[in-house]
């Protein structure tokens, strides 16, 4: 199975349990997971099933619209050079600032005028929505803010790690679009 | 900033890739599977021994895990529920190539306590064609046991078997190297 290979071992523990395939076969699995996914829906987590599926269905259409919207509008401008994306914004400010690490990884002006705004009335329409609803988007934006912060924990000591930094981007975008399918579920009738 | 924290507020990479995976996030995935490929690959390959069908193998059970991603328990090890996931998919694709499968009785095993040592040192591509040679049954209760580091419970459940019967198997597998490598393996 390891081809040529004369090295001697004196125990069958010596031996690697790893082969690597001699061709990458990631692209398939990819392929035939996308195929499934634009057939069904993809894996949600088990908290999500106790969300009303009539408020659930209503929220992925909007998320998807508005989080499509909002990171087309906000995180990747056209106009804007691709260094100002959030990940590579966060590794120029480490350099610049490596002591505030939580403002670098918010650097967008537009971010946080948009964030500040949906906090700000996220009170209000929190009480808009129906109970049980509300209480999985709280614990959804708890579970974030903790995410967030393990993130930056973690960064303190491994400023560099490309994972941890795309992770953190990750949770921003993760709250905005809760923060967002919030904002439009409880307020249908507004445009994006 | 918050300030390094003490261990107990360690991120745990896999874990965090699982949830993201979780949320349809496929490039987590695909992190997790460049991770684990190399294990579920030498499984497969080393089950089957068929490069085609290691590849179909380890092609199913990452898209299986994939499913079942959401149904994963974290506490668990990711790396010991795709070997469950492989050793399923390629028994029955093994099963498929050739439905008739020798068994074994469970009342000869005696193999408790084997380091799986060479009493001479063998060159690695002689003892793989030697392991190769094993009839199924207990080519896959050597591999889970001597090479992957699974108990005899944890093998025999992955094959579907009594426990007894898995270190029969093992049993019979120490005996068929031993003769095919002419040395003592204890």
């Amino acid at each position: 199975m390891s081809g040529a290979d004369e090295r001697k071992v004196s125990s069958l523990r010596e031996l690697s349990p790893a082969i690597e395939p001699a061709r990458d076969l990631w692209p398939q699995i990819e392929a035939r997971i996308n195929a499934e996914r634009s057939t069904a829906a993809p894996p949600r987590p088990a908290r999500a099933r106790a969300v009303p599926p009539r408020w659930l269905a209503a929220a992925a259409v909007v998320a998807s619209v508005a989080v499509g919207v909002w990171i087309g509008r906000s995180l990747l401008p056209a106009a804007r050079p691709a260094a100002q994306s959030p990940i590579s914004a966060s590794r120029a400010n480490f350099t610049d600032a490596p002591t505030a690490l939580d403002v670098a990884y918010v650097p967008d002006p537009r971010y946080q005028r948009d964030r500040a705004a949906l906090m700000k009335t996220l009170q209000a329409r929190l009480a808009a929505l129906p109970p049980p609803a509300r209480a999985k988007v709280m614990a959804s934006l708890a579970a974030i803010q903790r995410a967030k912060q393990d993130l930056q924990n973690a960064l303190g000591k491994d400023p560099g790690n490309a994972l941890l930094q795309e992770l953190l981007v990750n949770t921003y975008q993760d709250e905005m679009r809760v923060l967002t399918d919030v904002h439009e579920a409880s307020d249908p009738g507004r445009g994006i | 900033m918050t300030q390094a924290q003490p261990d107990d507020t360690r991120v745990d990479w896999e874990a965090a890739l699982v949830q993201r995976a979780c949320t349809g996030d496929s490039r987590a995935f695909e992190r997790l599977y460049r991770e684990h490929a190399g294990r579920v690959y030498g499984l497969c390959l080393r089950m089957t021994r068929d490069v085609q069908l290691a590849e179909d193998c380890t092609q199913e059970t990452f898209i299986n895990a994939w499913r079942a991603l959401p149904r994963f328990e974290t506490r668990s090890s990711l790396s010991t529920w795709l070997h469950r996931i492989a050793v399923n998919v390629s028994l029955a694709k093994r099963r498929k190539a050739s439905p008739v499968g020798p068994s074994l009785d469970d009342e000869e095993g005696t193999s408790d306590a084997l380091e799986w040592t060479l009493e001479t040192p063998v060159e690695v591509r002689e003892i793989e064609a030697a392991i190769d040679a094993l009839p199924d049954g207990a080519r896959d209760a050597l591999i889970l046991h001597a090479l992957y580091g699974y108990s005899h419970v944890e093998a025999a459940q992955m094959l579907g078997v009594a426990e007894g019967t898995c270190k029969a198997q093992l049993h019979r597998a120490r005996k068929l190297l031993r003769e095919r490598l002419h040395v003592e393996v204890g």
